[in-house]
């Protein structure tokens, strides 16, 4: 997610604010789109909640429709943590005081996932 | 250093700490983090049942997904999905305008948020009406098709839907707050937490909707 970010030069023409860049251009992978980075994180995370969509009633179910689907959910996720909620540029505090829960929780749901019926 | 010369140290660094925004901002950020990750642990509860519940009993899952083919079914949760996705996208454009110090766009985008917040509550509604006359409540069905499905459906899903009450009410209050001029390009902490809230509320639905809808 690192190659995705808001252009600092037009961020400073419009506003470099604090850590955050509020810049009315992204630059993803070299190339330079003229929508803040919002924006662009938008469209990305509609584009693959249609493809999730798709995947779920349009394709057939294979042995990796479910793990694809996984995949993609979490990857929203961070995009909208990364992006909308800073921790790309915010104190590293903050992720880990979400990280230390996410991670707990994970850990006693597999654990859950494996206990046979009835146990 | 004498008591009194240390009382008056700490008084002067506890005033001093008070009046810089920028550590304000910090901890009032901290302090919702701390709130989040304590939601965390909830909505996981919740979230384990269900996918425990799914791995054990996956037929009546499938049968929930088949019920969801009819219309409006999957097809009005996934526009839900989309306007919830959208609220989150109009929160951060909002945050960027008074970070601009442009306050009237704040107001625009944050009541665009509650708006939409507002119309995702109304088709979770009437999602629930519907799969109600399929069966699907809280509470033991007639032919026990759906027995012990209803909590753990229910229970994440209602839960989130009171979250996003309650941030409507919160958008509201920004919205109010600042059009009494209470934020601005340096004083925008007050939206900044509301954000990180209203994208929290956001990314549980993320992992919900592929959990419960389409897994």
């Amino acid at each position: 997610m690192g190659e995705i970010t808001s252009t600092e030069h037009t961020a400073e023409k419009v506003g470099h604010v604090g850590k955050h860049y509020v810049g009315d251009t992204t630059t993803i992978l070299g190339r330079t789109i003229p929508l803040p980075v919002y924006t662009v994180v938008y469209i990305i995370l509609g584009v693959v909640t249609v493809l999730e969509v798709a995947l779920a009633e349009v394709f057939p179910r294979g042995g990796l429709t479910i793990p694809l689907m996984l995949l993609l959910s979490l990857s929203k996720a961070a995009l909208v943590v990364w992006f909308y909620m800073h921790l790309n540029t915010d104190s590293r505090i903050f992720a880990v005081t979400l990280l230390i829960p996410v991670v707990m929780v994970s850990i006693a749901t597999l654990f859950l996932m494996i206990v046979p019926v009835g146990y | 250093m004498s008591e009194a010369s240390v009382q008056q140290a700490e008084h002067h660094a506890a005033e001093g700490h008070h009046h810089n925004p920028a550590a304000r901002a910090e901890n009032l950020k901290f302090a919702t983090w701390l709130y989040l990750a304590s939601e965390v642990v909830i909505f996981s509860v919740l979230i384990a049942t269900y996918v425990v519940f799914r791995l054990h009993s996956p037929e009546v899952v499938e049968h929930f997904h088949e019920g969801l083919n009819e219309w409006p079914g999957i097809w009005l949760v996934s526009i839900n999905t989309f306007i919830l996705l959208s609220s989150s996208w109009a929160m951060v454009m909002g945050l960027r305008q008074i970070q601009l110090g442009n306050r009237q766009g704040l107001i625009r985008w944050i009541s665009l948020t509650a708006l939409m917040g507002t119309l995702f509550v109304l088709f979770q509604y009437v999602e629930y009406s519907e799969l109600s006359h399929k069966g699907i409540t809280l509470y033991y069905n007639a032919d026990g098709t759906f027995t012990d499905f209803g909590m753990r459906f229910y229970a994440p899903t209602a839960f989130h839907g009171a979250h996003v009450i309650v941030g409507i009410l919160w958008a509201l209050f920004v919205v109010f707050n600042a059009r009494r001029g209470g934020y601005s390009a340096d004083n925008y902490a007050g939206v900044e937490v509301f954000g990180l809230y209203w994208h929290f509320v956001d990314v549980v639905w993320i992992v919900l909707f592929t959990l419960i809808y389409l897994i």
